[in-house]
């Protein structure tokens, strides 16, 4: 049996072990429960001051006992102690602390304080910044934030989209008997809650409820949740945010709990929940009490002690000082004085404590020393006395002499504070309630509604009926039930209680300055010095003093210090607290996992990708591919060991000289039908199609109504009211959103319909001087001759025995045709273009060489040769532009604005480097002068450049000021590298200029 | 068309590349499933069928009923709904647009026959080979839509053999048009290129229940 | 994450099926050239950018992909009402 657990408490006996050391646990305990009842005092090292810290708290407010779990690939870093349940060899150690937690270097020379005054971070920002790269791995090596495993994660991870009238957050007495009424009218309901099990404060309560302990209402309760189909329960699951119109992420542990390798399936699972109607009863945190040294092992919150004691079966201690400013920690003293452990005494703040309680502590002959306050603890590694002294009525200070009590566990409370956190994300702004001594959630900002402790309501029967009237409402206004709660309320016993006394700061007989420190924040050791500090140094506003001191920074989130830090730092302006106000709590409410957000989505599944209907074949190819988009494009298709270059100059040379053959199915494809299609489409491109006649296509270019090209392509008349648009791989969608767009907004009497065939039809181009004799191979049903099928002509035929449609356009610049087949043939029609070439020796090609030669011949590429702020004009284009157009097009107007006409805009040209075997970075700056200083004055850039084995040189597309009227100009490209390429400037159509090659 | 040529499912390789391996997937207990009643998921390509995109204006009676006239099935004019009437069904993607899906149907003989009774603006076009129909089945099929797209498939009333509810969204991170049928199973309607994606999300997303995908023969 | 009811799909959907398109009840000049420069670049450029009250273009893109305009308040991210393109919406800036 370890040191401090209490002989009544018996379980099945878990080994783990905690910073290297063997320890044993009882199933049901937590790490922090295991911790303290095998006597460790020291969990942790705080953040600046290297402070030895202990387990402070019992759940998500845990400060302290922050955690590295586990090793290795499946290590979680930042958890608490407080909230990992344990299990059969479990294996953690503390993220602070180096060398060890018991013997820190920094804790022995105590020189960080020094280093890092409150404002450390502004001030070092400021001056010297350079300095702070240099201190900033200073402190994260000493300090520690934890370590990430380093090897991918082995767990899987999902997500799960969830839609229910009324969600219950917290399964404490309010959200029980909110999800009983929301239940039993019919809606769907999901409760959740942090913890292993249900029950929430009464887990650790002894209080009856209808006659029944606590924990037997709370058994019956949820066994008749979960009967109902209805309901979804969710245990260890923290709802951690709170989003616009009622969204809500919850993060489910599903397996945390049985070790980190224990389990097959979701490891932990993020429930995005949208709730027609939400009830928040997330209960509340008790208030720490913030004395000089009070960050000392062995002192924790009074419901702390209470919950180890009652829930866990362990006392952190043996001779307990209780120190409270209300009735309620008076339990705590019945509790530990029923483990027969000493309660040194109860130190009460409030000059005539005389509740129930009160009353009870007394009659078991408890000490009970009134009007004192606990102004110090003593101790190194573990609280060794407390100091006591009689203080004034308001507790602001010392009224005679300091009294020693010899301790080793003082347990603190100031009071409650209401979990206002998911209301604060919905934007509500939390108001101060000096009844309650604390901040209530704001007016609803969302379909929400506060229930219980969270809502300031602290006794156990408030809390009931308010949630069941919060359930039956909720319920309601979802559209179940009458609103009016239909269990009777419980029977439980009552206490009169004595109001709290609000105190946030306990005095001192020295001043705040110059006592010793009294902590407010443990996880970033802010102390009410610090505040103090922050307010002289004209800090007035509470955000900036969070910014400052880094008050509630911590992965807490301040849970148990804002309170007394904004008190203290009202006091310090000499506001009130609802003067100060509070700060905006955020999601997450407590730290969450990649693993959880990022779910599915991962390696294969992170993206979608598109494959063609050819794409095993490349595979089988040994394609590379190019990613263009979503689309997985064959890049190149290497032989025989051959680099990329040596592929592209080979495939490239195939086309200009025999045939090749390219997978173009990726282009978007855009049905168009009605009677006003041809008008529409008219008014969507630069030029006209009112007069393309069925048989024909045209290139278009598409702008954006500032003039700027948007996309472009062919469309081909397919027959009367028909036509088929070609798009951009990357723009299919776009354009498609772009036409419903003008058609549903702008011209809704234009009758005209759009579908989107894009994966409906295969493209395989064959391209290059033998394409006609391929096909011809193939198709015996359309006439091929140059005179019956010209360029830009389309035809339906059959090719291989499969109805096809092939399109002589051409993006190569030679002799091209384009067979579409319903992508289900596409492989078969492939493979038969394949056999039929094999004569001529036809050569796949991919995404490289197309680039390159349709850069030779000067054909841009939206998106790589614009870039969004060019017209048509700026590449050399201005033949698509329609001038003659009687409805001003998309765009039109704009290519008349002054800044589209002006001189000097960047225009398209080609470059010629003057050693033809230097091939131009993409990217890189064209300036006119190479000797000017640096910075230089740049005129333009590389859009394109490649190697052309067909030219047997370099080529480059560029956009330069006036390019147009610079043909001829030597100009320079200064590298990175240091080099400094010079190229002439020449027309951008570097081969076939006269169109020859495409018009046989 | 002739018997030597080759027509392939957008999931011909994904079949084909899962027969190769037919290793057996572990529940969370560690037990093989290697019986198909003991699948959660099983996941079923149905055979190559026609399908037609058809644009109109729905409230026009004329319109409605050259369709009934056509098809013998109604056009469903309440959003989010689909009519069927044996292979043939009509789902309803917008108030102006309709999925004509005829399982294992020719799309040109459809075409053909609606745009003989069909008049006025109109719009009919055949993307067959652009997608395809998959059904989910098994204990597990509301889980798994439920980890796969943010549409409330809860709150759908029961489909009949005439009629049922369908949608189109967001599925995984591709899109889906999602119908419910009488036997309580889901079927798709999946894009070609984004069939193999589709595949693979199913096969992790089921695979704590025990998944399997199945092809119908081609 | 919004959610928005689609007046064609007759339901709310969520905002992932939707993309934004921006404001709304703007209309493109009949003579665009006629217009001064000036002119032209309010249409294309300047928007009113509302504090509260703004009605706006969503596009039911993975759904019914019919454009319909929004009454959103842009402070608190409420849609007050979603609205046909072509109708106009019963709560504007000054009535609210």
């Amino acid at each position: 049996m370890s040191l401090n657990r209490l002989q009544t408490h018996t379980g099945t006996t878990l080994d783990f072990t905690f910073n290297g050391k063997a320890y044993q646990g009882i199933a049901g305990d937590t790490l922090a429960s295991a911790l303290l009842a095998n006597g460790v005092n020291v969990v942790g090292r705080s953040f600046k001051f290297a402070r030895p810290r202990g387990i402070f708290g019992h759940g998500a407010e845990e400060p302290n006992g922050i955690i590295q779990l586990g090793s290795g690939a499946g290590t979680v870093p930042n958890l608490k102690a407080t909230q990992v349940e344990l299990y059969q060899d479990l294996e953690a150690s503390s993220v602070n602390g180096w060398p060890s937690v018991n013997y820190d270097v920094m804790g022995i020379i105590g020189a960080f304080g020094r280093l890092m005054p409150p404002g450390f971070y502004y001030k070092t920002f400021m001056y010297p910044k350079k300095l702070w790269m240099t201190y900033e791995r200073f402190i994260r090596k000493a300090a520690g934030l934890g370590a990430t495993p380093v090897e991918a994660d082995p767990d899987s991870y999902d997500k799960l989209n969830q839609h229910c009238d009324v969600l219950v957050v917290g399964a404490g007495p309010a959200g029980l008997v909110a999800a009983r009424e929301a239940a039993r009218t019919g809606a769907r309901v999901i409760v959740a809650d942090e913890q292993s099990e249900f029950g929430g404060s009464l887990l650790a309560s002894k209080q009856a409820i209808d006659g029944l302990q606590a924990t037997n209402w709370v058994a019956s309760l949820v066994a008749e949740l979960r009967a109902c189909n209805n309901v979804q329960l969710l245990p260890r699951s923290t709802v951690f945010g709170y989003y616009d119109h009622n969204f809500l992420t919850i993060l489910e542990r599903r397996t945390d709990h049985l070790g980190l390798t224990a389990a097959q399936g979701v490891r932990q699972r993020m429930h995005r929940v949208r709730a027609a109607q939400v009830v928040l009863a997330t209960g509340a945190f008790e208030r720490p009490l913030v004395f000089a040294h009070n960050d000392i092992p062995g002192v924790m919150l009074a419901s702390s002690v209470s919950t180890y004691v009652n829930r866990y079966g362990v006392a952190p201690g043996n001779k307990l000082v209780v120190f409270t400013t209300n009735d309620n920690a008076y339990q705590t003293a019945l509790d530990w004085h029923e483990t027969g452990r000493d309660v040194v005494a109860v130190i009460d703040t409030r000059s005539n404590p005389s509740g129930d309680i009160v009353a009870a502590v007394k009659a078991k002959g408890i000490s009970v020393i009134a009007g004192h306050g606990l102004i110090e603890a003593q101790g190194n590694q573990r609280v060794k006395r407390a100091l006591i002294a009689p203080i004034n009525a308001l507790g602001t200070e010392v009224t005679g002499p300091v009294r020693r009590l010899d301790c080793d566990l003082i347990a603190c409370s100031g009071g409650w504070s209401p979990a206002i956190h998911l209301s604060s994300h919905t934007g509500a702004k939390p108001v101060w309630d000096e009844s309650i001594v604390g901040f209530r959630p704001g007016e609803s900002k969302q379909q929400e509604r506060s229930a219980g402790a969270c809502r300031g309501t602290f006794d156990l029967i408030g809390c009931l009926a308010e949630g069941a009237t919060a359930g039956a409402e909720a319920a309601k206004m979802s559209g179940y039930g009458e609103g009016i709660p239909q269990f009777p309320c419980s029977a439980v016993e009552e206490f009169v209680e004595q109001p709290q006394q609000a105190l946030f700061l306990v005095p001192h007989i020295k001043s705040i300055s110059r006592a010793p420190s009294q902590f407010v924040d443990f996880q970033l050791d802010v102390s009410a010095s610090g505040i103090e500090l922050a307010v002289r140094e004209g800090f007035e506003s509470v955000e900036h003093v969070k910014r400052y001191t880094a008050l509630g920074f911590g992965t807490d989130q301040g849970k148990l210090g804002n309170i007394n830090g904004m008190a203290i730092l009202a006091n310090a302006l000499d506001q009130t607290i609802a003067e100060t106000g509070t700060t905006i709590f955020r999601p997450s409410y407590t730290p969450t996992t990649f693993g959880a957000i990022a779910g599915r989505d991962v390696t294969n599944l992170f993206d979608p990708e598109r494959y063609t209907a050819m794409h095993r074949w490349h595979v089988e190819q040994g394609a590379e591919f190019e990613d263009v988009g979503q689309w997985k494009r064959p890049w190149y298709f290497p032989q025989n060991n051959e680099t990329m270059q040596e592929s592209v100059n080979r495939e490239g040379l195939a086309v200009r000289n025999t045939v090749g053959i390219l997978d173009a199915s990726t282009l978007g494809k855009i049905d168009i039908q009605g009677p006003d299609a041809a008008e529409f489409i008219t008014r969507m491109y630069t030029n006209s199609y009112l007069k393309l006649a069925p048989g024909k296509c045209r290139y278009g270019v598409m702008l954006k109504e500032d003039g700027m090209i948007f996309d472009d392509g062919v469309c081909a008349c397919l027959g009367e009211n028909h036509y088929l648009m070609f798009t951009t791989t990357g723009g299919a969608a776009g354009v498609l959103a772009w036409l419903e767009l003008w058609q549903q907004t702008e011209w809704p009497d234009l009758q005209v319909y759009f579908t989107s065939v894009t994966d409906h039809w295969t493209t395989a181009t064959v391209t290059g001087p033998n394409a006609r004799k391929v096909i011809a191979k193939v198709c015996s049903d359309i006439e091929l001759s140059n005179e019956a099928f010209s360029f830009m002509d389309w035809r339906d035929g059959t090719v291989a025995g499969v109805k096809a449609r092939i399109f002589r356009i051409s993006f190569t610049g030679e002799l091209s045709y384009e067979v579409n087949v319903p992508a289900h043939y596409g492989r078969h029609v492939w493979e038969a273009l394949m056999a039929a070439g094999e004569e001529f020796n036809i050569t796949p090609y991919g995404t490289e060489t197309m680039h390159v030669l349709r850069a030779e011949k000067g054909f841009i590429i939206v998106g790589q040769d614009t870039d969004g702020s060019m017209t048509p004009a700026d590449m050399n284009m201005d033949w698509v532009v329609g001038k003659n157009k009687t409805f001003s097009f998309v765009g039109k107007r704009s290519l008349y604005r002054s800044d589209s006409v002006r001189e000097n805009r960047k225009q398209l040209v080609g470059l010629k480097t003057l050693q033809g075997s230097d091939v131009l970075p993409e990217g890189a700056q064209v300036v006119f002068d190479a000797k000017q200083k640096i910075p230089m004055s740049m005129q333009g850039h590389v859009t394109s450049s490649y190697f052309s084995a067909s030219l047997g040189h370099s080529i480059a597309l560029a956009v330069v000021k006036g390019g147009h009227s610079r043909l001829g100009l030597i100009v320079h490209c200064p590298l990175a590298d240091g080099r400094i390429i010079a190229a002439e400037i020449v027309s951008s159509v570097f081969y076939d200029p006269k169109g020859e090659r495409h018009h046989v | 068309m002739s018997k030597s040529i080759k027509l392939e499912s957008p999931l011909h390789y994904f079949h084909a590349a899962l027969n190769r391996k037919p290793e057996p997937v572990k529940s969370p207990a560690g037990a093989l499933f290697n019986d198909e009643a003991e699948y959660g998921l099983v996941v079923k390509e149905a055979t190559l069928s026609a399908h037609l995109n058809l644009r109109g204006d729905g409230s026009n009676a004329h319109f409605c009923s050259e369709v009934t006239e056509a098809l013998g099935l109604m056009v469903p004019l309440t959003p989010g709904t689909y009519q069927r009437n044996g292979n043939t069904s009509i789902y309803w993607l917008g108030p102006s647009e309709w999925l004509l899906v005829e399982i294992g149907g020719d799309a040109e003989e459809l075409e053909t026959r609606l745009r003989k009774t069909l008049t006025g603006h109109i719009s009919i076009v055949d993307i067959s080979g652009g997608q395809t129909c998959i059904n989910l089945r098994g204990p597990g099929v509301a889980t798994v839509l439920k980890k796969s797209s943010i549409y409330d498939f809860e709150a759908w009333d029961n489909a009949t053999s005439a009629l049922g509810r369908a949608v189109q969204t967001n599925f995984a991170k591709a899109s889906a048009i999602i119908s419910n049928k009488s036997d309580g199973s889901y079927d798709l309607v999946i894009r070609r290129s984004f069939a193999d994606y589709v595949a693979q999300w199913l096969l992790d997303a089921g695979e704590e229940f025990g998944c399997r995908i199945e092809a119908e023969k081609e | 994450m919004l959610l928005i009811h689609c007046p064609h799909c007759q339901e709310y959907r969520d905002e992932e099926e939707f993309s934004y398109g921006g404001e709304a009840h703007i209309v493109r000049p009949l003579e665009p050239e006629a217009l001064s420069d000036e002119e032209w670049g309010d249409y294309l450029f300047f928007r009113t950018n509302s504090r509260g009250i703004h009605h706006e273009m969503w596009y039911h893109l993975v759904g019914c992909r019919r454009y319909f305009n929004a009454t959103r308040n842009t402070v608190t991210y409420e849609i007050l009402e979603t609205y046909k393109t072509g109708t106009q919406p019963t709560i504007t800036g000054a009535n609210l």
